[in-house]
Order: structure tokens, then C-alpha cells, then sequence
């Protein structure tokens, strides 16, 4: 597997790369060692493919070095180059419609003699490959005959035929439904990680890059802008900096690998529409609150909510749209602490909205506490409905609700009666086009 | 991966399923190559009974036979044949001095351009390339041409003419070479070659009317003819035949590699720019040889490499030999063609083949969608 060779498989050291007028790589250092999957990412035009051709050589380079396993690339013949690292460019032409079997054994060419034939061991080699991803069956069609993802998995096969100890992968998953993505990805990382190949990939989706790579380098405008690992590296800051996207950051429970959803502007918290001036707190739990809180917000009501816990639809609604919430730990009794806060927000509050969550024992404290406000500050009942589906207390829940509507308590039945009864008279503030 | 994996890929039956479809699919190149060796044989054989003086069909074959193997065969040339010993020197003449040359020629002519046709539309990947659509024919011929304008004596201009003509011919090559680098599409490298060819034709054509006696020899420079065909002459095209074949074979399966485009070559190993270089110059060495001794002649080498790929598939280890076996069998059957098809008058060689190739030329325009070209250096 190694040539002989010390230093890391793949390296670069301050290139600039510039081509035209435009520079389209500054100053970048990187290096890749064996055994390792580096993802590189970055918005179109940040200079990925450019980093990965400079790679093969085929750039004319401003200034800085490039080396393949410790040997400057320059250096190396166009065949040593291509017994040391193999390539699979984002578009290719489509050649001739040769069978796949003989489209992957090109992959062998750099390591046949000259004037040789391919031989046994070449065809099981590449068929070795074209088995990987699954094309086995079919190495007797033509390469016009597939299809696209077809076409790039078999585009896969003969680099994974070249067996060269690097790899650069530009836009691998291209054109592959959901599996298969996660397949190549996966064949990709075995490579490097069981054979001690090291590997660069240029991805699109930070979501695939963070699963799979051991790091992540980000270009932006063909610098360097961030690289380490993907829990060092991917945060909503990068994405607002680099992409220009407001994206949340979660965790995958399983794996613990983070992941972004990134989001539309107009999913996210803008600047607020002139208010109409009401403070309104709204008691949810269960995702009842949700459809509440969004219209809420976008109505532009100063809203707060509780006590809801962590985790729950509720309260990560109330997160992301920046909106106060008391919390309690998931399945535990609310605490003292939360309800004090709830207090302190229920204080505040103009109007009092009772989303139909269900009432169990741990959180019927939810509704207790709205009695100190019963006939102080305006309370709107959501729903009212089926208790026998929500009531888990044995009659308490619905006895609290009963009192609150005795002591005033109005009860609308659905989120746009809500709004109506919210609304200053006279005041009717445009709904935006996404609440629609 | 999951989807589509054999249950045991490396069961020894897949081994050898896979090795017998590459025998079999070895064989029909073979096959393919066979049967035009018959045809050639054909061709051989029974192209000299054609011209104006009739010979019978035995007098013919026997001179063949006995020319062949000078010296090994006892007897007269013509056999058993009763004739006079005079008119069988006579028709020896005619049949082995004059006759066979050409078809000879016509046949190394033929196989020049297929291959030439072939190794172009590999290294432009452009099915549309050709010696004469690129405008190597016209420039080679208005070089050999030079030759009138330094009243050269043409017969014992056996080696100065391709010289000459190759020298012509590198001006369109490195033209098209150039405008190969710069250009996406198919048409644009033909529409470059054609315009060279024009340009080129009319320069040569002023050179052959400069020249007091030039002006017979516009139609055969034009479109091509196998009316100069002598032994040596042949000779030094099969020879060029032989150099340039040795060049090409050698470059047939970076050929087939260069088809991912030059980038992607060059990740697996292949020098596109070298191999370009290489075969633009050879071909047009192999080109401005046959064209120095037999005028421009259209479309062999178009047409040649197409057919072959329907024979035997794409891959150019069989598609180059093959041209030149169905360029060499496609022009002495258009020589056959342009000696009889007007009773006394001998057609220039050009005319059969453009009636061939031309609606040929037109149909792969409009069946554009299998193929995309691209610079290949």
C-alpha cells in the first residue's frame, strides 16, 4: 500500500491558486494522514474542486506546495501521480459506451507495464470494485446504459480498482438517492479506516461530512475558515458566517455526532413586527403549545410560555423562536424553581393562554398555579375538548379547569378564535405570508 | 453494497463467465477482421481483370500467380492461356506494371485513412473527425503541390512529395490541434478543418492553373485518383502504413482512457497533451503520404471507424486496426467502382467515396445525441 514514501498522504502547504484574475485559493495548509476521511465544505465557488485539483496537479499553482506522501507532486510522473492518488471529478465526459467491467478496469492502467494487456487479476480487481457498489451483476452493460447515480457509483468503482493509498472525492454523493449515500460514504470511510488510506471528499451536506469524516475543513472565498472535528467545527455561527444560513445545531442521541437543520429566513426569528403591546403566556406541554406560540410570535405578541420540559416540542418551539419559557427536566414533578419562574412570567403577563396539553400529576401544578390569577388577568381556555383523552389525575385536571371557567376563564375553541379575542379592537396586524 | 450484490461475486464460475466474455468478445474483433481480409482478398484478386483492355479472367489470375512468386514458378504468366508470347508481356504489363499497383495503393491509401480517421476521432474525441473534414487532405496536397511551382520532376519525386505534403499538412494540423483546446463543440473543430480545406483547395488549385501543365491535374489532386499508383509509390505508403500503425497500436488504450476527457486521463496515468501531439503529427505524416501519391480523397476515414464500432464495439484496440481494414477495403472497392461506372472514362476515387461518405457525414450530424465532444489537450 505505501510507495515507499514518508511524510502525510496528502498535503498542502500556504497554495495560493490563481486562475484568471480570480484567486481562488489563499494561503491554505492542510494535511491528511493515513487512515483518515477529511470532508472539505464550503458554499459554490469557495474553491473545493480548485484544492482538490491542485491535488492532482492540475493547476497551475501561485504560490505554496503540494506533496503527495511526502514527495511534491511536481516531482512525481503523471503515472506516479496516478499510482498515488485517484480521483473522482465532479463531471466527467461519458466516454465511450463501454462495458462497466471495462470502465472500472481503467483504474488500472497506472499499475500495468507498458505494452501489456490486462489480465485475470485485473478483471476480478475491478470486479472486486464494481461488487462494492453494487453493480456486480451488471458489468456486462454498457456505460451508457445506467443511470445517473448509477453512472457515479460506477464512477466510484474504478477509483476504488485504482487502489492508490490516497483518495480525493469531489461531490461524491452527487446524484445518489439516500442509501447509496450513505453506502459510498461508507465504503469511502472503511477504506480509509481498515486499509489506512487517507481520503478527502468535497461535501455538500455538512449533515453527511459530520457523520462520516473525521474532520471537517471549511473554505470561504478560498480560505481556510475553519477545520478540526465535526463537533469542534459546525456551529450556527459558521453556518450564519460562511453560508449565509441560520441553521439549529442538534446532537444525534445515538452517535452523538452533531447536526444542523438548517433553515429558511422566514422559518427563523426576524425582526419583530411593531407589537400590538400584549404580553401573553401561554401554559403548554406535549406540543399543544406549539401552532399557539408560532402564531403568537408572528402575530408579534410579546409571549412568554411554561413550564414545559426540556425536550418537549413545546419548549424547543419556544427556543428557536427566541421566546422566554420556564423548564423543568423531562419527566420529573415541576420543581419549585420552575414554578417560581412560571410565576415570575405569569406576573407579567396581559393575557393567560391554557393550551390543551394532558394533565398528569407531575405537571398539574401547571394549572394550580393559575388560580392566584383567576379573575386578576384575562384567561383564554384553548379547546376545552375531550378530557377523558387528557385528564390523567383522575378528575383533578378537569375540577381546576371547571373553577377557572366558573371564575371567568373564557374558552375559544381554536387558535384563530384566539387571535381574534387577542387582537386590539380596531388593530388587525397583516399576517405574514409563511403564516399562511 | 446492499442493492444488486451477488450472493458469492467470487464464485470460480464468475471468473470464468468473465474471462469467456472476453475471449468471445476478442473473438468478433477477430472475426470482424477475417471477413474483411476476405473481401480484401476479393478485391485482390478480381480488381485487375477492371480497365479498358479486356483480359481474360485466367490470363489475369495467372499473372498474379506467377508474379508473386517470381522465379518460384515454372512456365508462361499467362498460363496455360494460348497467346502470343508478345501481347503476354503486353498484358503483364498492364495487369502486374500498371493494374495491381493501384489497387495496391488504393488499398494502403484506404487503410492510411482509416486509421487516421480513427486515431483523429480518438484523440478529438469527436466522431465527426477525419483527414479530409479537417482539412490534413487539402493542406498536404496544396504542400505536394509546391512541388509545380519548383518544376520538380514528379517522377523522381518518390520521397520529396510526402515530405512536402507532410510539411502542408502540419499547418491544418496544428491548427485544428490549437483549436481543439479551445472548443466544446463537435461542430466547431469540423467547421475550423472544413474551412482550412476550402482555403487550401483553392490555393492548390491556383498552383495546378499557374502551372502550364498543372491544369490536368486539378480533378486528380481535387478528389484523388490511383492513376499515378506505381510499385514504389505503394511501397512508401505501406511502409508509412507500417510506421504509423506501430505508433497508433501502441496509444490504443490510452485512447480509450483519453475518452473521460484530458483531466481525468490524467488522474489514471495518460498524458492527453503527449498522446495528442503524437497522433495529430503521425496522422498527419500518414495522411500527407497517401494524399502525396493519390490527391484528396473524402470521407474513408469518416466513415471507416464508425462502421467498425458497430462491428466490434468502442474500444479502440479493435476499432483502429479494423478502420484500417475497412478504409482499405472501402477505398479499392471505390476505385473498382469509379473505373466501371462510366464506360471509358476512369471517375476520380473521390467522387465514389463523397457519394458514400457525404449522406453519411449528414446523418451522424442529426443523430448527435450519442455523442458529446470536448478538447482533448
Amino acid at each position: 500500500m505505501s510507495i515507499g514514501a514518508a511524510g502525510p498522504p496528502l498535503s498542502l502547504s500556504s497554495l495560493s491558486v490563481r486562475l484568471g484574475d480570480h484567486r481562488v485559493l489563499r494561503d491554505v495548509t492542510l494535511a491528511v494522514a493515513p487512515g483518515e476521511l477529511l470532508a472539505i465544505a464550503g458554499p459554490n465557488g469557495a474553491g473545493k474542486t480548485t484544492l482538490i485539483r491542485a491535488l492532482l496537479g492540475l493547476v497551475p499553482r501561485e504560490s505554496g506546495d503540494v506533496s503527495l506522501l511526502g514527495t511534491p507532486v511536481d516531482a512525481l510522473s503523471i503515472n506516479e501521480r496516478a499510482r498515488r492518488v485517484s480521483w473522482m471529478p465532479q463531471e466527467e465526459p461519458p466516454g465511450d459506451n463501454v462495458s462497466l467491467l471495462d470502465y472500472v478496469m481503467y483504474g488500472r492502467y497506472p499499475h500495468l507495464p507498458p505494452f501489456t494487456t490486462e489480465g485475470d487479476s485485473e478483471r476480478r480487481i475491478a470486479k472486486a470494485a464494481l461488487d462494492e457498489v453494487g453493480l456486480g451483476d451488471r458489468w456486462e452493460s454498457g456505460a451508457w446504459e445506467i443511470s445517473g447515480g448509477e453512472r457515479q457509483r460506477l464512477r466510484l468503482a474504478r477509483v476504488l480498482a485504482q487502489e492508490t493509498p490516497c483518495l480525493l472525492l469531489d461531490e461524491p454523493t452527487a446524484h445518489l438517492d439516500m442509501a447509496h449515500q450513505l453506502e459510498v460514504l461508507d465504503r469511502v470511510r472503511a477504506r480509509c479506516h481498515t486499509e489506512g488510506r487517507a481520503a478527502i471528499a468535497a461535501l455538500h451536506d455538512l449533515n453527511l461530512a459530520a457523520r462520516f469524516a473525521d474532520r471537517i475543513a471549511v473554505l470561504q472565498h478560498g480560505r481556510l475558515v475553519a477545520e478540526g472535528p465535526a463537533r469542534a467545527v459546525l456551529s450556527p455561527a459558521l453556518l450564519q458566517e460562511v453560508w449565509g444560513v441560520v441553521a439549529d445545531l442538534r446532537e444525534d442521541p445515538r452517535s452523538g455526532v452533531p447536526y444542523l437543520i438548517p433553515r429558511l429566513r422566514t422559518e427563523v426569528p426576524r425582526p419583530r413586527p411593531p407589537a400590538p403591546g400584549l404580553r401573553v403566556h401561554v401554559v403548554a406541554g406535549g406540543g399543544t403549545g406549539t401552532p399557539v406560540l408560532r402564531q403568537l410570535w408572528e402575530e408579534g405578541f410579546t409571549v412568554t410560555c411554561g413550564v414545559v420540559a426540556l425536550f418537549d416540542s413545546d419548549h424547543t418551539t419556544a427556543e428557536e423562536l427566541g421566546i422566554p419559557v420556564a423548564t423543568e427536566v423531562p419527566f420529573a414533578p415541576l420543581s419549585d424553581a420552575s414554578r417560581a419562574e412560571e410565576r415570575r412570567l405569569l406576573d407579567h403577563a396581559d393575557r393567560i393562554v391554557v393550551a390543551p396539553f394532558p394533565v398528569g400529576p407531575g405537571n398539574l401544578a401547571n394549572l394550580e398555579d393559575l388560580m392566584p390569577y383567576a379573575g386578576r388577568t384575562p384567561i383564554l381556555l384553548l379547546g376545552g375538548g375531550d378530557w377523558s383523552r387528557r385528564d390523567f389525575t383522575g378528575g383533578a385536571a378537569q375540577q381546576l379547569w371547571a373553577r377557572l371557567v366558573a371564575t371567568g376563564a373564557r374558552v375559544v375553541q381554536s387558535p384563530a378564535e384566539l387571535l381574534e379575542v387577542l387582537r386590539p379592537a380596531g388593530v388587525l396586524p397583516g399576517r405574514s405570508a409563511s403564516a399562511a | 453494497m446492499a442493492a444488486g450484490r451477488t450472493a458469492d461475486p467470487d464464485a470460480p464460475s464468475g471468473t470464468e463467465s468473465l474471462a469467456a466474455t472476453f475471449l468471445r468478445r476478442r473473438r468478433l474483433r477477430w472475426i470482424a477482421l477475417l471477413g474483411l481480409a476476405v473481401v480484401g482478398a476479393g478485391l485482390v484478386l478480381f480488381s485487375p481483370l477492371i480497365g479498358p483492355v479486356p483480359i481474360p479472367v485466367s490470363v489475369v489470375e495467372s499473372i498474379l500467380l506467377h508474379q508473386s512468386f517470381q522465379g518460384l514458378l515454372r512456365g508462361s504468366a499467362c498460363g496455360a492461356y494460348p497467346t502470343s508470347v508478345r501481347q503476354c508481356t503486353i498484358w503483364v504489363e498492364i495487369v502486374w506494371g500498371a493494374r495491381m499497383p493501384a489497387v495496391v495503393l488504393a488499398l494502403a491509401t484506404g487503410a492510411a485513412l482509416g486509421l487516421s480517421g480513427g486515431s483523429l476521432q480518438g484523440v478529438f474525441r469527436n466522431p465527426l473527425a477525419d483527414p479530409y473534414l479537417l482539412g490534413l487532405s487539402s493542406g498536404a496536397a496544396m504542400g505536394a503541390s509546391l512541388l509545380f511551382v519548383f518544376q520538380i520532376d514528379l517522377a523522381s519525386a518518390y520521397l520529396v512529395l510526402p515530405v512536402f505534403a507532410f510539411l502542408g499538412g502540419l499547418i491544418p494540423g496544428a491548427v485544428v490541434y490549437l483549436a481543439a483546446g479551445r472548443t466544446r463543440a463537435v461542430e466547431t473543430l469540423v467547421l475550423t478543418g472544413v474551412a482550412l480545406a476550402a482555403l487550401f483547395s483553392a490555393i492548390l488549385a491556383t498552383f495546378l492553373l499557374l502551372n502550364p501543365l498543372g491544369d490536368l491535374e486539378v480533378s486528380f489532386w481535387l478528389l484523388g485518383g490511383m492513376t499515378g499508383a506505381t510499385w514504389g509509390r505503394a511501397g512508401i505508403v505501406v511502409g508509412a502504413l507500417m510506421i504509423a500503425g506501430a505508433v497508433v497500436a501502441l496509444r490504443a488504450r490510452q485512447l480509450n482512457i483519453l475518452q473521460l476527457g484530458p483531466d481525468v486521463a490524467h488522474s489514471l496515468g495518460v498524458d492527453g497533451r503527449r498522446v495528442a501531439r503524437q497522433l495529430v503529427l503521425t496522422t498527419t505524416l500518414l495522411t500527407a503520404t497517401a494524399v502525396a501519391f493519390t490527391g484528396v480523397i473524402g470521407f474513408v476515414g469518416l466513415v471507416s471507424p464508425h462502421i467498425v464500432r458497430r462491428l466490434a464495439g468502442p474500444d479502440y484496440r479493435s476499432v483502429l486496426p479494423l478502420s484500417a481494414a475497412m478504409g482499405a477495403v472501402f477505398l479499392a472497392a471505390a476505385w473498382d467502382v469509379a473505373q466501371v461506372v462510366i464506360p471509358t472514362v476512369v471517375l476520380p476515387v473521390g467522387i465514389p467515396t463523397s457519394f458514400v461518405g457525404a449522406p453519411f457525414f449528414v446523418y451522424l450530424l442529426y443523430r448527435r445525441r450519442t455523442f458529446t465532444g470536448g478538447p482533448a489537450v
